[in-house]
């Protein structure tokens, strides 16, 4: 459906699609997988080339100073063609390191030009075995460990967050620190999952980006741009998904007929269109929202909750559809399955977000209890 | 900040917040409380105070053009206009004058027809209803068989038509009946007749709906008589006169009010069962707020680009789809909030406010039969949209 676009956003967009035509594919991401590699490297260095890291930063600070909605044009782009890239992560987390400190601050020369990326988490959310992370506020050590890191085999940096006494902080740790012990695992889309563990490990002032309320309110900040920045690209996968299943039944004969006219496939296939068209705009109208400081948190679960489920929804029924072929790995419909499940789970998957929905939309019937 | 599921995604701009504002005054001062909230159906009848008060404060047709005597109101106002209605659980006028034919006679018919018709429509004194719906003919609409053979100086109608919302109330019918029997492609044997149901040969028949009322009636022709200049459009033209009303008409119609309103009951309810203590309950309510949520954006969405006339041809199939099923798993929700009450033929009252999930169930089975079922709109996406092959 049409988003009303300015010239400026056309041309992001546009510019998204090219890199991903040619940076992207479902055979650059198999072989990335097949060799063990997280991030493309090609489509990396063109991303930076092309400023969308700094597309949240303001102009004052040398940013693009757009918001979420200009960078999920590009991102549903490459969310379509699975670009292999820690595009959100590196985004939100130059966002809040830029955002929180001042000018010339050591910090801001850290980051640049390297792959710095969010080890945060929302308070209470589930499924974490970790122990948090905790600044001794005497000997300034990190102790404890979080996990579900992604790119943790591949960043430079991460930005932590760590419970001092009762306030919050937020602090850069580069990945050859002493005391960081970093344990990876591999998702099935060739993604990678890590958790981090710090042993007394020491931090200068100058890591310290944030701290009390400002790191408080970062944390949300960078967990809301994750969160929505995955279902962009999830509703790209979707999206992408759907074009080549409708392709595939317009070319696919049985019956001596092509079995896109069979009304049962049909109907599947106009569900999930259906899908895709609410999906995009609970994205885009949160997205302008989220921009303009008027979203309700509940909405941030709302759309990686819908979204989520929806591009499940699709990959299952294109694989359906698409018969025997699809459950080959040489198909291309496996891969996309195997992304939209693992983008899925990112970040909190359907069951955790609607859990938050519900537990921030009613909070008259959970007192009443 | 408080959660609100009846204004998601409203007003963007400055005077359609001022908007909202005059009409929620005006509303607080002026709604019919007795007609608000109520479990079972309103009748025409007992809507006419309503809509000559709403008539007379120049709102009643937001959307027709100020020549015709509406507002001229732009979709946004009348999407205002309509929340602030419900808002406050008051009924709004019937579509059938005001929303459907109406704009068609603005749009296609003669002078004669609208100074005849128009400000009956407006004021409300004239009931409308749509004969269009056949025993042979549902949804293949094209097949219908009632005909009309010109005789003279008028049309000799016979036949029968059916699922007429109001029928039994209504002093017109606007009509499509058979003037080619041989044509092909179908529709294009088919005109649009206004018909006075005063007319002699015309028998009504009111039918009870699986809610317990009678929404709908049956009308049967015989040698029933209808003036030549009684014809809207064209000879055999008929389908096109029709299928002008695919725009804004299904804004109003298509509301996620509706949705909102039943989970709001449903919210309601659960407090009073117990439910809402029932995590398996909390679970299915949020999973409908966030389908609601999706719904209303597309809503908006849809509503900014109809406005600027760039609306994709999927827009009124997939309102009808995503809306029309949304407020059905609204309403079984609803009715598994009440627990053992959920069967209940009688309303449960809470407070002084009086329930009937069972009949808001039963009524919300129309919404994806009604107007061309979610299956025909499903077939549309399929050839016009995702051009899958036949």
């Amino acid at each position: 459906m049409d988003l009303l676009l300015n010239d400026e956003q056309v041309l992001l967009r546009d510019a998204a699609a090219k890199l991903g035509a040619s940076r992207g594919g479902s055979r650059r991401a198999r072989a990335l997988r097949d060799a063990g590699t997280e991030i493309d490297a090609a489509a990396w260095a063109e991303i930076i080339k092309a400023g969308w890291l700094s597309a949240l930063v303001c102009e004052k600070d040398d940013g693009l100073g757009l918001g979420m909605f200009d960078l999920a044009l590009a991102l549903e782009e490459t969310g379509k063609q699975i670009v292999m890239a820690p595009l959100v992560e590196v985004a939100a987390a130059i966002w809040a390191v830029t955002t929180a400190t001042g000018a010339g601050h050591p910090a801001r020369a850290r980051i640049e030009s390297k792959i710095v990326v969010p080890a945060t988490s929302l308070p209470g959310q589930r499924y974490d075995n970790a122990t948090g992370v905790i600044l001794d506020p005497k000997s300034s050590a990190l102790s404890g460990s979080v996990s579900f890191v992604p790119f943790g085999a591949s960043a430079d940096l991460f930005l932590v967050d760590a419970t001092a006494g009762r306030e919050t902080v937020l602090c850069l740790v580069p990945l050859h620190a002493a005391g960081l012990g970093i344990s990876t695992t591999p998702n099935v889309d060739g993604s990678t999952s890590s958790t981090l563990t710090f042993s007394r490990l020491t931090v200068a002032g100058d890591e310290i980006i944030a701290r009390s309320d400002a790191a408080a309110a970062a944390v949300m900040a960078i967990q809301e741009i994750l969160v929505l920045g995955t279902a962009v690209e999830l509703l790209g996968v979707a999206q992408a998904v759907l074009d080549m299943t409708i392709g595939y039944t317009k070319l696919r004969e049985q019956f001596g007929k092509l079995i896109g006219s069979f009304q049962a496939l049909q109907h599947r296939m106009v569900d999930c269109y259906v899908d895709a068209e609410l999906n995009r705009s609970l994205l885009y109208k949160v997205l302008s929202a989220w921009d303009e400081d008027r979203s309700h948190p509940a909405m941030v679960s709302a759309v990686k909750a819908r979204v989520g489920k929806g591009a499940l929804k699709t990959v299952r029924a294109a694989l359906q559809l698409h018969g025997a072929i699809g459950y080959t790995d040489e198909h291309d419909i496996g891969i996309y399955y195997k992304r939209a499940v693992a983008l899925a789970a990112k970040y909190g998957n359907e069951i955790t977000h609607v859990g938050r929905f519900s537990d921030l939309t009613l909070p008259a019937q959970r007192a009443a209890e | 900040m408080q959660w609100d599921n009846t204004t998601l995604f409203s007003d963007d701009n400055p005077a359609d917040r001022a908007f909202r504002e005059e009409v929620r005054a005006w509303i607080a001062a002026n709604y019919p409380k007795e007609l608000c909230d109520r479990p079972l159906r309103i009748d025409p009848p007992e809507l006419k105070p309503w809509h000559r008060k709403l008539y007379e404060r120049g709102w009643i047709a937001p959307h027709w053009p100020k020549s015709a005597g509406g507002m001229g109101a732009t979709l946004t106002q009348q999407i205002i206009l309509f929340e602030e209605m419900s808002r406050v659980g008051a009924p709004t006028p019937y579509p059938h004058g005001l929303s459907f034919i109406g704009p068609l006679i603005i749009e296609a018919g003669t002078p004669e027809q609208k100074a005849e018709h128009l400000p009956g429509i407006l004021t409300g004194d004239v009931t409308w209803c749509q004969g269009y719906s056949e025993p042979g003919s549902g949804s293949d609409l094209a097949s219908l068989s009632t005909s009309a053979v010109l005789d003279g100086d008028s049309f000799v109608v016979n036949g029968h038509k059916v699922w007429t919302t109001n029928g039994h109330f209504a002093d017109w019918m606007f009509a499509l009946v058979r003037t080619d029997r041989e044509a092909k492609p179908r529709h294009a044997g088919i005109t649009m007749l206004l018909i006075d149901l005063k007319s002699s040969g015309i028998t009504v028949r009111p039918i009870q709906t699986i809610r317990g009322d009678s929404e709908f009636a049956e009308e049967f022709f015989v040698d029933v008589r209808v003036p030549k200049e009684n014809m809207l459009g064209s000879l055999n033209g008929g389908w096109q006169v029709a299928n002008k009303l695919l725009g804004s008409e299904r804004f109003t119609t298509g509301h996620p009010r509706n949705a909102a309103v039943l989970l709001n009951k449903a919210r309601r309810v659960a407090e009073y069962s117990g439910a809402a203590r029932d995590p398996a309950f909390l679970h299915r309510l949020a999973l409908l707020e966030i389908d609601l949520l999706a719904f209303s954006a597309f809503y908006r969405h849809a509503a900014s680009l109809h406005a600027n006339g760039k609306a994709p041809a999927s827009m009124a199939p997939v309102i009808k789809i995503a809306g029309g099923e949304l407020g059905q798993q609204a309403s079984e929700l609803l009715v598994d909030a009440a627990g053992p009450l959920g069967g209940s033929a009688a309303d449960i009252m809470i407070g002084n406010v009086a329930f009937n999930p069972a009949a808001d169930l039963f009524e919300m089975r129309r919404v994806t039969v009604g107007s061309g079922t979610v299956e025909i709109q499903r077939n549309i996406i399929a050839k016009r949209v995702l051009n899958l092959p036949s």
